[in-house]
């Protein structure tokens, strides 16, 4: 405070010493703009976010705005000093405001980085979320496929559906066992990306052409309930195989009624299973 | 400095008021009539330096005019020596460097001020991108 006091005293009388050597007959003005920039010296002191953060800069302003009140026989030196206290304070601001910037810098940086945690939090739910739910179709779809029964094999699901849908040499699906269709339906329409093969097939009683006929038109019947069922036709083929490829031996009862069978593949699509 | 011992040196000798203010007169005239005017070397040096230091930092490129204001104040002022008009040179290298002082400060200002934008404007984009992404999903 001393100190100040001491600068403030030592600027008056370097302020004073010239008009004390000045003989002039009119007397000492204070110099034009003096007061307006007091003025805008008062307005920076009265800022709230600016008077506290360059007190060095604002205390030169002071003391030159000071200077520059004091009246002045010298009209050059009036203005001079006049600029010198009008730009100290332009200088102050600037530095005040620098300094605000720095300091607002934490608080954006925070904001930023709670930003950038949001949206990566975010990100990682999502994923998650997204990996869950892949979770759950394929849980889903290895559920529907075990229901119906398939087996895997290189051509796909392969379902079998015995010769009990069908009366003896009819080609007319039996009414109380068409559950086990209904699921495969079911599983075709859940899964619109796979086709499916029908196969009738036959043991080697009766003729060859006969047998051929029989099993085309189970292979049909089979393919017009799942069309029936809602499952493009487009999705579907059908064959009759006859009897040329038995799984078992035509010799017993058991073999040949496993022969006669209709075969239901599933083709295999490229992206799943 | 010198003047200040002298004027020490007389307030010494003479004790007496009227003594030492005729004393402080008659040194006063002589130093008015006999001093030859030194060219303000000590502002103008203080003003080059300044404007070195704006240009370091930039400052052509965020306070073009107030640099080129402290330039020309700084010329002025070399030429007001050569008119031997010592007093307006001390004034206009005064003022040249605090021009070169607000060219600096400003610049500095500005440049603290981009980097905060900087920093809002890519905050900013971060929280649209998210409402964005969530927007997708729902």
């Amino acid at each position: 405070m001393n100190t100040q006091i001491y600068r403030f005293k030592k600027l008056i009388a370097i302020t004073l010493t010239p008009v004390i050597f000045a003989a002039c007959s009119a007397g000492p003005i204070k110099p034009e703009g003096a007061d307006m920039a007091r003025n805008k010296l008062i307005q920076l002191q009265s800022d709230p976010q600016l008077a506290s953060r360059a007190p060095v800069a604002i205390q030169e302003a002071e003391l030159a705005v000071r200077a520059a009140e004091v009246p002045q026989e010298d009209v050059g030196l009036g203005k001079h000093l006049v600029f010198m206290a009008d730009r100290k304070i332009d200088i102050a601001v600037f530095q005040a405001q620098s300094r605000l910037s720095e300091d607002q810098r934490k608080q954006l940086s925070e904001q930023r980085d709670n930003a950038r945690l949001d949206s990566r939090t975010r990100e990682a739910d999502q994923a998650h979320m997204e990996a869950q739910i892949a979770q759950q179709q394929a849980a889903d779809l290895q559920r529907q496929i075990a229901e119906l029964n398939a087996k895997a094999t290189d051509r796909g699901l392969v379902v079998t559906l015995g010769d009990l849908l069908f009366d003896t040499g009819k080609a007319t699906l039996k009414g109380g066992t068409i559950g086990h269709l209904n699921k495969l339906s079911g599983f075709l329409n859940k899964n619109q990306d796979r086709s499916v093969i029908i196969e009738g097939h036959t043991d080697n009683v009766g003729s060859e052409e006969s047998n051929l006929n029989l099993s085309q038109h189970r292979a049909n019947s089979v393919m017009a309930y799942l069309i029936n069922q809602g499952v493009h036709p487009s999705r579907i083929v059908a064959y009759g195989k006859g009897e040329d490829f038995p799984i078992s031996d035509n010799e017993s009862a058991t073999g040949r009624q496993q022969n006669r069978r209709v075969e239901i593949i599933i083709a295999n699509t490229d992206t799943k299973q | 400095m010198i003047h200040r011992l002298t004027i020490m040196k007389v307030m010494g000798t003479h004790k007496s008021p009227l003594q030492l203010v005729t004393a402080v007169a008659i040194l006063f005239s002589l130093v008015a009539c006999a001093t030859v005017p030194q060219p303000p070397n000590q502002e103008l040096a203080a003003a080059e330096m300044t404007i070195n230091s704006a240009d370091q930092a930039r400052a052509v490129d965020y306070a073009s005019a107030e640099l080129h204001e402290a330039r020309t104040k700084l010329a002025a002022a070399r030429a007001a020596v050569q008119q031997e008009k010592m007093i307006l040179a001390q004034q206009l290298a005064e003022q040249s460097r605090v021009d070169a002082e607000l060219a600096l400060a400003k610049a500095e200002a500005t440049k603290a001020k981009a980097i905060n934008d900087e920093m809002l404007k890519s905050t900013d984009v971060m929280k649209q991108e998210m409402q964005r992404n969530t927007g997708d999903k729902q």
